[in-house]
């Protein structure tokens, strides 16, 4: 067995568990956003009537698409959700400002390695970069079966393993080897896998850089993915506890040496250029060549997949002593209030307010135009963010590409999309 | 929807990846499902959430469903009043979702190419068929395990925790 199905056979109380088998698994974490927690609250007042939650420690509530409610309907929508974790004891609810969910989540130390994870939101599956199983699940599953049982069903995925070797140009950052996996399987590449990372280059990355892949495999219609937990693993999730006493006991599984996969995919990254999401999915990948020289409005760097502090530490070294393109807006939101923390003391955030950059809150920033980012018919977004579907952001004919957070600056400065091998 | 398997009526035809962004966009998202309805894909087909009949046929290419996995997408397609949608694949979330809140749903290779729009079809859900009635072509679709049918027909997963007949959920 790999990681997933060990972990899917312990939590349903089984020895093995097999690809195409359904089961019923504890769960550990619940997670929910703004938006989804006010959606999951409804189903469970509306439709399981005189139900109690079975473990209020296992949820968490985290306000990441508003950072600062612009409307009644959203003010309302907060408020609901801040009642009913009151009302129930849901202790672990991060309000407004604090975040993109998922980075407050890993920060907070929240999951360890071995957890089963589920959150109402696509993105969930990061976790398997800290040696869990998580995935995204409905708002019924969650209200319905997560809430009162602390319970879950999933059908246990055949895996497909991506092979990762060799090393990045210059100016290729893991963003463009993950958006380039992405536009290599195609969005619907992998529907019901479970991906596995592996290979020289992902154990060379550090764990930040590996989660950006499991963060995208929903993106290739993965059910999970993850990294097969090694000592990087341990440290990192060490580091989380480092300064507070009593580290959680946590059990690592990691794979048999003979586990199967359904299909094993070779990447040679030394080939890969930066890459480009272009309009309107995100599966156009092509490299950034095809983009180059299309003027933007917007830029941004934030969201679950942007908004680290090495993306924002990339920004500042662009914009030393350099100004932001006249006629773009360049958008700087941080993926966690610790980031923001980090940025300050860094001096990264006077580097790129001098350069004509706006700081936005913590929060998921643009990602769906919730509280921020939505364009107008004719502009155009160049971004970090992890989806450009028509609609998300403004109006349907508004185009949005998603990039590096070094193309995302490379372009901010030259006020069109630039590859960012050209610059100086 | 009890034991109703079969669904007859004007087939709707979309193509690949189409997000549930697409569905229910953002600003409809406080609005309740029936109020959804009225906004349902109409950037991609404007006709259809004003002249979607309670019975019709959505039939959608690759990857149906995808992005966010919220559930208020398939929500306010079933408020849509469409009986059953087919897919040449849905995306996970969207499939999980539908099974959930009781959408009829059936995946089968070769449909898109096998409809047009305005075509009357006709699906059976358990049997995993669909035929279209207007050109007489018929296709074999992949049957749900019975553990998702009979999910399907308690009318999702809530009533069929309620109805005590979820698989383990007395024990464990």
């Amino acid at each position: 067995m790999n990681m997933v199905e060990k972990i899917l056979a312990r939590k349903s109380g089984q020895k093995s568990v097999a690809p195409g088998d359904v089961v019923l698994t504890d769960i550990d974490l619940m997670l929910m956003h703004d938006l989804s927690a006010n959606f999951v609250m409804k189903v469970f007042e509306n439709e399981m009537e005189g139900a109690s939650i079975a473990d209020p420690s296992k949820l968490v509530f985290a306000f990441d698409h508003n950072f600062a409610p612009a409307t009644r309907d959203a003010a309302e929508a907060l408020a609901a959700v801040r009642r009913f974790a009151a009302k129930h004891n849901v202790k672990n609810l991060f309000d407004s400002g604090c975040g993109s969910i998922h980075h407050v989540v890993m920060e907070a130390g929240l999951v360890t390695p071995g957890m089963i994870v589920i959150g109402c939101d696509s993105h969930t599956p990061i976790y398997g970069a800290l040696g869990a199983f998580s995935t995204g699940v409905g708002n019924n599953s969650m209200a319905a079966l997560g809430f009162t049982q602390n319970k879950g069903w999933f059908k246990v995925p055949e895996t497909v393993k991506i092979h990762f070797h060799g090393t990045p140009m210059t100016a290729v950052q893991p963003r463009d080897i993950s958006q380039f996996l992405v536009g290599k399987l195609g969005e619907d590449g992998a529907i019901y896998k479970a991906l596995e990372y592996a290979g020289p280059y992902i154990e060379s990355l550090d764990v930040n850089d590996r989660a950006l892949f499991p963060l995208q495999a929903i993106d290739v219609g993965g059910k999970c993915g993850f990294v097969n937990p090694d000592d990087k693993t341990l440290r990192h999730v060490r580091a989380l506890f480092g300064n507070k006493p009593g580290t959680p006991q946590f059990e690592l599984f990691q794979n048999d040496a003979d586990c199967r996969y359904a299909e094993v995919v070779d990447i040679d990254v030394s080939r890969i250029e930066p890459q480009v999401a272009c309009p309107p999915t995100v599966g156009n990948v092509h490299p950034i060549d095809v983009a180059v020289g299309t003027p933007i409005n917007v830029a941004e760097a934030g969201g679950s997949t942007g908004g680290r502090l090495s993306d924002i530490r990339t920004l500042a070294r662009c914009f030393a002593n350099r100004r932001v393109h006249p006629g773009v807006r360049l958008q700087v939101v941080p993926a966690s209030r610790d980031i923001y923390l980090a940025a300050l003391k860094e001096g990264l955030f006077e580097t790129l307010h001098v350069a004509g950059a706006n700081i936005f809150p913590p929060s998921a920033g643009s990602n769906q135009a919730f509280n921020m980012g939505a364009l107008a018919e004719d502009e155009v977004m160049i971004s970090t963010q992890a989806r450009n579907f028509p609609g998300r952001n403004g109006h349907p004919k508004a185009r949005h590409f998603l990039a590096s957070a070094l193309t995302v600056a490379a372009s901010a400065l030259t006020g069109k999309i630039t590859d960012p091998r050209t610059l100086r | 929807m009890a034991t109703n398997w079969i669904f007859q009526g004007r087939c709707w035809k979309f193509g690949d990846n189409i997000p549930t962004d697409a569905l229910t966009p953002t600003h409809v998202m406080f609005k309740s499902p029936q109020e959804m309805a009225a906004f349902v894909l109409e950037t991609l087909n404007p006709e259809f959430p004003k002249q979607v009949r309670p019975g019709d046929i959505l039939v959608a290419g690759r990857n149906f469903g995808c992005s966010s996995g919220r559930a208020l997408a398939t929500k306010a397609l079933k408020a849509t009043g469409i009986g059953a949608v087919v897919a040449e694949q849905f995306s996970r979330t969207f499939y999980r979702n539908c099974l959930e809140i009781g959408l009829p749903l059936l995946e089968a290779t070769g449909v898109h190419a096998l409809v047009n729009d305005g075509d009357e079809v006709r699906v059976d859900i358990k049997a995993a068929t669909l035929e279209n009635l207007t050109t007489g072509k018929r296709l074999q679709g992949a049957p749900p395990s019975q553990f998702l049918l009979g999910m399907l027909q308690a009318g999702g997963l809530i009533p069929l925790l309620k109805s005590g007949s979820f698989p383990g959920s007395a024990t464990r």
